[in-house]
């Protein structure tokens, strides 16, 4: 019994160095005792292993299933970069719980005086999170777009207030926000247009029908949320521009400067907002 | 497995595409012949080989090493793979070797041919092995194992795997004398 564990446990190693390219010799050289058993088992092996080595798949299905493989590679990845990312909707949902949390832990009475809170202030960042919340909680694409014009308006009459306080050092991002605010009417505004089903087809418009109080309502449906869009627009621009030229009067010198470029800033803002939507 | 195989299928098992594809490259071919000593129709053994990689693909991000050598791993799926394949066609045909011999360079039809019959005769022979040397010679032979990988694919001892690979090449010297 112990002989024959022995040859198997020889048998192994000689086909380990047979399968790393040494000869049959070599092996035999070493267990030269058992030679005349080992020599017939290793020449048999290494003609299995010979002929196993000439079994080769055909080399194009080789390359066929190597790019398959890669194929299904990327579509995981991409499935898996998908899924960290999530939904827009989860997002959103993301935020809105986020402020939600922001809401719990500061107490609505901190939410409520933060509504008043200007960029120097400790409530400004529970300011700027409800709002993320109220956008990513908006029930509609003209909601949200709502919400970034008023948004914008907000940031426009914090520049005007910090500007006043001759705090000119916030007014440059400040203007940034209005920016950011107005870009996003805009891509909000396309996203709609978009996920509507492609392009408007311009139909013949029947006539304005006169409303109750004799004001003309557009009943055609499409183009509504847009004009609507471009009023509030247009209204809020006059808001925010009136706002920050009346700060001027109340401007310290040393922060003049600053609000004049935020007001030039601000007014080519809301004018590109509203050549976008016209388009 | 090597240090660099360990760091190849530790990049492949986070999705890393260029170490999935080095892994391919160094063990499609050896599955693919696993395969081939066990089965007769080409179409099958293309079929097994590809189906054995999707699945590696599929189950790549729960490997862990530790336990297992990625060899062992990728040969338990080929196995059992082969056996549930088996065990559903329950036939065996005559295989088409046009495609599956190695390429030999130039224009040789009287080596091609000599390896043809070598490589049917080494199907024929391997076939008559007891299920069991079978199985580890195909591994061995065919996959390229070591002992401990064989072990590892099948749930035997190493030694039980040594006195197969033995007795099975014992058989195999016999088989191939007759033949003679």
């Amino acid at each position: 019994m112990s002989r024959k564990i022995k040859i198997e446990d020889i048998l192994d190693n000689c086909l380990e160095r047979l399968f790393k390219g040494e000869s049959i010799e070599d092996c035999l050289r070493d267990y030269p005792w058992q030679a005349s058993e080992l020599e017939p088992l290793l020449k048999t092996s290494l003609a299995l292993l010979q002929k196993s080595a000439a079994i080769q798949p055909n080399p194009e299905f080789r390359a066929k299933v190597g790019s398959q493989l890669q194929g299904m590679l990327h579509a995981k990845r991409e499935k898996a970069e998908e899924k960290a990312v999530g939904p827009i909707w989860r997002r959103r949902w993301a935020v809105a719980m986020s402020t939600v949390l922001v809401v719990l832990l500061a107490g609505i009475g901190t939410v409520a005086a933060s509504a008043d809170a200007l960029p120097d202030g400790s409530l400004y960042a529970v300011k700027l999170a409800m709002e993320q919340a109220r956008i990513a909680l908006a029930f509609s694409d003209t909601d949200r777009a709502e919400l970034h014009i008023q948004f914008a308006e907000r940031r426009a009459t914090e520049i005007a207030e910090m500007a006043c306080q001759g705090e000119s050092g916030e007014i440059p991002a400040l203007s940034e926000q209005v920016a950011d605010h107005l870009d996003k009417v805009y891509e909000v505004e396309e996203a709609q247009e978009f996920e509507g089903g492609g392009p408007k087809i311009l139909a013949p418009t029947p006539a304005p029908v006169p409303g109750p109080s004799g004001r003309v309502w557009d009943d055609t449906g499409g183009g509504e949320p847009e004009e609507k869009l471009k009023t509030m627009l247009g209204e809020s621009r006059a808001r925010s521009l009136s706002v920050l030229q009346a700060a001027l009067t109340k401007t310290p010198e040393g922060a003049k400067a600053s609000l004049e470029q935020a007001i030039r800033d601000v007014e080519q803002d809301y004018d590109e907002a509203l050549s976008n939507l016209g388009n | 497995m090597s240090i660099d195989e360990k760091e190849v299928v530790s990049r492949a098992i986070k999705g890393d595409g260029e170490a999935f594809a080095q892994l391919y490259e160094e063990y499609f071919d050896k599955v693919y012949r696993y395969i081939y000593l066990r089965l007769r129709e080409k179409a099958e053994v293309e079929d097994l080989a590809q189906e054995v990689f999707v699945k590696a693909l599929e189950a790549i991000g729960s490997y862990r090493w530790r336990n297992l050598p990625f060899a062992s791993w990728l040969f338990r799926i080929a196995r059992n793979h082969m056996i549930d394949h088996l065990r559903k066609a329950g036939k065996v045909e005559k295989i088409d070797w046009d495609d599956n011999i190695a390429h030999v360079e130039g224009p040789n039809p009287a080596r091609i041919a000599e390896q043809r019959l070598e490589i049917e005769e080494l199907r024929d022979n391997v076939e008559k092995l007891s299920p069991a040397q079978r199985a580890v010679i195909s591994l061995r032979f065919g996959g390229e194992l070591s002992v401990d990988e064989v072990a590892k694919v099948l749930g035997k001892s190493p030694g039980t795997v040594k006195a197969l690979q033995h007795s099975g090449i014992v058989s195999l010297k016999k088989i191939m004398l007759v033949d003679r």
